[in-house]
């Protein structure tokens, strides 16, 4: 049930969503994993919009070099954890929603326990091999994950539904090199709010989601396209265990 | 007969947007990237490894459709077909 305060607060999106949409946004439950360029723009639309219940995951601390695009974070963070400073500015932004930090590194021995039950998944994450974890807990648990990643002024972005679309797997079967990547701070703000935008159509069930497609936005051009994605009967993550080629210990 | 390469992220800073490229009857796609990308040192090594392989994370797209690594070495270009290659960002 919305309150009073909530009711305005959401006025004019509950002339989008309705109030049935907003109830779903109050209960539902978003893990985000990362409190970095991408995470901490999803988090904060994520929070004025109204999810309940947003866990953020990120073991790093808030460091200068952050602050060109981690828009959560500011000088007087710098040596906190960001999942304290993240968490600290998410209640101040929306009090009426629950907001958890969990100062931890994604690893394969807590994937699955730190997801939980959510609602759905969203990958803010900097590397390959934490999506890839991240990829075979969503597929087990038949949760969403909110694909994005960028790099400078370009970025990529998908929305995976278990057992429906291809996975990060069928996607990018290997991962591309590890680096210290350039980026300025509105690159993960545009692939943070496709993201976002994703989140929001999928837990109000409106609109057409971002599945089976890729998208790939290109900042220099101002230009945005889409490939469709196909499903890897094959995959080693979610084909069928006689179709798989291998285990897949890369994925 | 002519073929589009197009190149996305930063194999487009390196080799630019598109490339029409002239085809020569039977040619395939891996031989055909090749080729056109050989005089582009930089484009190349970011492209291929050092067997003249696509590198493992390079995505390629036929006409938008996805085609595998091991496929292009043996799937001829047609006229007209547009080969999208796209390189995966990891970022966030």
């Amino acid at each position: 049930m919305l309150s009073a305060r909530e009711l305005d607060r959401y006025k004019r999106q509950i002339l989008l969503f309705g109030e049935e949409g907003q109830e779903r946004l109050k209960r539902s439950r978003i893990f985000i994993a990362g409190a970095g360029g991408l995470g901490c723009p999803i988090s904060i639309y994520l929070a004025v919009a109204g999810v309940g219940m947003i866990t953020i995951a990120d073991q790093d601390t808030v460091e200068q070099t952050n602050l060109n695009r981690q828009v959560l974070h500011s000088d007087s963070d710098i040596g906190k954890k960001k999942t304290v400073s993240a968490v600290e500015k998410l209640r101040k932004i929306n009090p009426d929603i629950t907001v958890k930090g969990i100062d931890r590194t994604i690893d394969k021995t807590n994937v699955q326990r730190l997801v939980g039950s959510a609602d759905g998944i969203v990958d803010a994450l900097d590397n390959f091999p934490t999506r890839y974890l991240l990829n075979r807990a969503a597929i087990r648990k038949g949760i969403p994950l909110f694909h994005g990643a960028i790099r400078g002024l370009y970025g990529q972005a998908t929305t995976i539904i278990p057992g429906m679309t291809p996975c990060m797997a069928c996607l990018f079967p290997k991962a591309p090199p590890a680096e210290v990547f350039p980026v300025v701070g509105v690159t993960p703000g545009i692939i943070g709010m496709i993201q976002a935008t994703e989140v929001i159509k999928y837990l109000v069930r409106d609109g057409r989601l971002l599945t089976g497609r890729l998208l790939i936005w290109d900042g220099l051009e101002a230009h945005a396209e889409e490939i469709t994605v196909e499903r890897n009967p094959a995959c080693p993550v979610c084909g069928r265990p006689e179709n798989r080629k291998n285990k897949g210990k890369d994925v | 007969m002519t073929a589009k390469l197009r190149f996305f992220a930063r194999f487009r800073e390196l080799l630019g947007t598109d490339i029409l490229v002239p085809v020569r009857e039977g040619v395939t796609i891996s031989d055909l990237v090749r080729s056109a990308v050989s005089g582009n040192e930089g484009g190349y090594a970011a492209i291929f490894d050092e067997n003249g392989n696509f590198r493992e994370f390079v995505i390629l797209m036929r006409n938008g459709k996805r085609i595998e690594r091991q496929d292009t070495k043996n799937t001829p270009v047609q006229d007209g077909d547009e080969i999208a290659i796209f390189p995966p960002v990891a970022g966030g």
